[in-house]
């Protein structure tokens, strides 16, 4: 009964990455310190399969394609996602610092791009903070709008 | 008789008299019979009369009755008509009463739609088809400034500020039946312009034709402000958003800086030391050498002050190492089983002749039930306690020091020990007692002119005592005294310790021991032959890795190569330095021989890499005589008894993988660790063979992937950051599809670092599935 009052308040998570350690570990990190209802998927199409489960944040790894190289790429699955709904924030994942990822994957409508490091766990829970105080701004502004 | 005819005559005359009469009478009578005949023949007559005149009424009658019973017949269904009519008319009056509610009804819903749209605030306005005015509400006439009078009839287009285009919205309405939203300006007849929406459509009669228009304008001056106002909120918003960005990218930018400044200051603390080492290695060591040959008193004293002044600098840069590494979290404690008690006699034992210079008294306090044997790190504990023994000597001119060691707390699995160094020295003042574990702190800062030292002692301790999850406490009072406490727990252990390892005398048995020196500065070539001589065993020299391969592989005329039982290998070489030489007899020579790395830089970053290639110990520059024959000798021992129960196995190698960083981040939830371990057991395999198809196919691709994919695991099973910096290599060199030198090498390192790294942790995951 609590668990269910509880559920409808938690920010729904998902983790999308192929690497399952990093995958785990970060589920973890995410559990340990904060509520978070998480669901794991370990390619982009189990995640875009599960899209009706409503998630409030994605956070997704860039290269999904790594060793299965018919997998679905980190940029598609943002790109199927923004399509089913462009109002969730998606934040990538990726473990290269390199520019040109980081502005492909702001092109394609990521929230943030976030290497792989052990500062991550952190940023990630910084722009998750950010992207519901985003969310709010809109809403906001649609309230504005509504009422013109 | 007489009297009866008498009577009969009488009775006769009467009788004819009466005769007579009735005659007469008779007469009378017929005559009156004879009127009333002809009476009668009138009456007949008449009554032959009246009855024809009966039967002609008969005949009436008859034909009255038929009319009658016609009548009666219509007027039965008159009469029908008539209850149904009245039926009729009872509905009627039914229906007459609903329509009259309704119209009520409806005269009120008209009432009430005529006062909504008199209340509405938005001007609403019906226009006939020639563009006019037919009718109008309140909000029009408070908008227009107009009575209804005036509006009705006249032209709408005249009261906006662009009939054109007021016009062409009205046109619309007319084509397309409606129009939405368009913006118009309507106008007081004061000259107030109020900004509108203007929405309309058109109406029809009956017959579906267009009769006029109906128009609603909405005011949205009060919309028009919001957006203003809400625009220029956005604009503040975007401000505010760009100057957040630009202050992250800033605090992104101090934070590169910081992390490149700590970087650096790590890669300058790491260069000076062993810029400084090196050095210094050859001028203790050679003082040393000195110091045992013939020489004046006067000579050996001043030997002895370059020696004490080379020990002290050492312990310098050794202070600042320590503190480099305990700042960058680099610093890692051992786990090995140690007597504590010989271990603290031995420490003091060092302090002896401080002591008796000083004409101080030592005591020593042993809790006898602190277990023989415990698990630790020995040589940090030494560190620790010499910090304070050595701070209680210097700041005591006279009295006694005391050390004792208590057993403070026990559990099953370990014990919290009490350790306590006091003395009656100088104290420390109230005010300076929470400074003084700071770094180059002193009591005052006159201190350190008198008594000499960095200030970096306590600090380190304090690091230490902390790193390892223990407190450190310090009471002073000036000039009486002071008194460090700390505790420091230890696990307990069934586990014996080789003996002998530590001994200091030379052991008679291990005479024949044959070294290789692989190290290319003549002057600590000419130390080490020193030393070697010193100890009795027999060495050759090279100056490279590639000479040192050369002596081990060249035969001499009988075909035989020279077996050496340990190698002691310089890191930093021409030609082929340590590292590479190590690898090479590991990988290609198959040698399991002992090999032991001189290096002048013990930063961990190098000592990972010595581990990784495969050396078995490492001797910091400059080389401490002692240490060199002790560690020479322990490793020497060890493979004897390890070749004699198992041949085969391998010189023990070190973990290459550490759970610490898994045990912090689940909060050692042993489950979530065992969960990680197996993703990694499962995820790994896969990928070295991955890694390796794709360097054998020079598929960089998939090279590429597999070490990508591998990198982030790395460093969660605290495979040393070597491996990773590696791992990014290969994928940097994947990713320009070009083979460098040494690429497969670094290949197989990751390979063999990965493969190691799942047999520990298979065992690791076997043991916690047991606890």
């Amino acid at each position: 009964m609590n668990e269910n009052i509880s559920a409808t308040n938690r920010i729904k998570l998902f983790l999308v990455d192929d690497d399952a350690i990093y995958l785990k570990l970060l589920e973890l990190e995410f559990l340990q310190h904060a509520d978070f209802d998480i669901e794991t998927f370990a390619t982009g199409e189990l995640c875009l399969k599960n899209m009706d489960h409503k998630p409030d944040v994605v956070i997704l790894d860039y290269y999904l394609d790594g060793i299965d190289k018919t997998a679905m790429n980190g940029i598609e699955t943002l790109d199927k996602i923004k399509k089913l709904d462009n109002n969730i924030p998606v934040i990538m994942l990726s473990q290269q610092d390199k520019i040109d990822i980081a502005i492909s994957c702001m092109h394609h409508g990521a929230f943030d791009y976030v290497v792989k490091s052990e500062t991550a766990f952190i940023n990630l829970q910084k722009i998750i903070t950010r992207t519901f105080k985003y969310k709010k701004l809109k809403k906001q502004l649609n309230w504005y709008m509504e009422r013109m | 008789m007489a009297k009866i005819l008498k009577t009969d005559k009488e009775e006769l005359k009467i009788a004819n008299q009466k005769l007579a009469f009735q005659d007469s009478e008779k007469k009378k009578r017929a005559a009156e019979l004879a009127v009333a005949n002809i009476e009668l023949a009138f009456q007949n007559d008449e009554k032959d009369k009246r009855a024809a005149e009966l039967v002609i009424a008969n005949i009436e009658l008859a034909f009255q009755n038929d009319e009658k019973d016609k009548r009666a017949a219509e007027l039965t269904i008159v009469s029908d008509d008539l209850v149904i009519q009245t039926e009729r008319k009872e509905r009627q009056k039914i229906a007459n009463k609903e329509l009259k509610a309704i119209n009520q009804r409806a005269k009120l819903s008209s009432d009430y739609t005529l006062s909504l749209i008199e209340a509405s605030l938005d001007p609403l306005v019906t226009i006939n088809a020639s563009g006019k005015i037919t009718d109008m509400n309140e909000a029009t006439v408070n908008i227009t400034g107009l009575p209804r009078e005036t509006l009705r009839g006249t032209d709408f287009l005249d009261y906006f500020t662009e009939p054109q285009k007021a016009k062409e919205v009205y046109l619309k309405v007319f084509a397309d039946g409606f129009v939405t939203n368009s913006p118009l300006t309507l106008k007081h007849n004061t000259g107030k312009l109020t900004a509108v929406l203007f929405n309309g459509s058109v109406y029809k009669d009956d017959k579906g034709k267009v009769v006029g228009v109906v128009i609603v304008a909405r005011d949205v001056t009060e919309q028009k402000r919001i957006a203003a106002e809400l625009s220029e909120a956005i604009v503040i918003a975007e401000m505010a958003t760009s100057l957040a960005e630009e202050a992250k990218n800033k605090a992104e930018k101090a934070k590169i800086i910081a992390e490149t400044a700590v970087k650096a200051k790590q890669q300058f603390l790491s260069n000076m030391s062993h810029e400084i080492r090196t050095p210094m290695n050859a001028i203790i060591g050679f003082t040393k050498v000195l110091l045992k040959s013939e020489m004046t008193p006067k000579q050996k004293e001043y030997l002895m002050a370059i020696k004490t002044s080379g020990d002290a600098l050492i312990v310098l840069i050794n202070d600042i190492l320590d503190l480099a590494k305990v700042d960058s979290g680099k610093m890692v404690f051992e786990q090995i089983p140690f007597k504590l008690s010989s271990s603290l006699s031995a420490m003091i034992h060092l302090f002896e002749p401080k002591i008796l210079e000083k004409n101080l008294e030592l005591i020593k306090k042993y809790d006898q039930n602190i277990p023989e044997i415990i698990l630790g790190d020995p040589v940090r504990l030494h560190q620790i306690i010499l910090n304070l023994l050595s701070n209680a000597v210097k700041f005591t001119p006279v009295g006694k020091i005391i050390v004792s060691v208590k057993l403070h707390k026990q559990d099953d699995e370990k014990v919290i020990l009490k350790f306590t160094v006091s003395d009656t020295g100088i104290g420390i003042r109230k005010s300076k007692i929470s400074s003084i574990f700071e770094n180059f702190q002193q009591a005052s800062s006159g201190t350190s002119r008198i008594f000499g030292g960095t200030g970096l002692g306590l600090a380190i301790v304090k690091h230490l005592v902390e790193s390892q999850g223990g407190s450190i406490t310090v009471k002073s009072k000036i000039n009486n005294g002071s008194t460090f406490s700390f505790l420091l727990p230890f696990k307990k252990t069934e586990l014996k310790i080789e003996e002998n390892i530590n001994k200091l005398e030379l052991d008679e048995d291990l005479k024949e021991i044959k070294v290789l020196v692989v190290e290319d500065v003549i002057l600590n070539q000419l130390l080490m032959r020193t030393l070697l001589d010193d100890f009795g065993f027999e060495y050759d020299v090279a100056s490279n890795g590639k000479i040192a391969i050369e002596k081990m592989t060249q035969k001499d005329d009988s075909g035989i190569s020279p077996t050496y039982d340990i190698i002691l290998m310089d890191l930093q070489m021409p030609e082929m330095n340590g590292f590479e030489a190590t690898e090479y007899i590991r990988n290609t020579l198959k040698s399991n021989i002992p090999i032991v790395a001189l290096t002048a830089d013990v930063t961990t970053v190098d000592l990972t890499k010595c581990k990784s290639v495969g050396m078995n110990d490492y001797i910091a520059k400059p080389v401490d005589e002692k240490l060199l024959y002790s560690k020479i000798v322990g490793i020497i021992k060890k493979r004897n008894i390890a070749n004699k129960f198992i041949e085969t196995e391998v010189a023990p190698t070190t973990k290459v993988t550490d759970l610490t960083y898994l045990n912090t981040r689940t909060k050692s939830n042993k489950m979530l660790m065992m969960q990680m371990i197996s993703l990694y057991l499962e995820q790994t395999p896969p990928l070295i063979n991955a890694m390796l198809t794709g360097l054998m196919k020079k598929d960089w691709e998939t090279l590429y992937s597999a070490v990508h994919k591998l990198i982030p695991s790395l460093s969660i099973m605290g495979i040393s950051a070597d491996f990773e910096n590696m791992a990014k290599k290969i994928q940097e060199y994947a990713s320009n599809q070009q083979i460098a030198d040494g690429i497969p090498e670094m290949v197989h390192q990751l390979e063999k670092v990965c493969k190691q790294s799942c047999v520990e942790l298979t065992e690791q995951y076997e043991t916690m599935q047991k606890q």
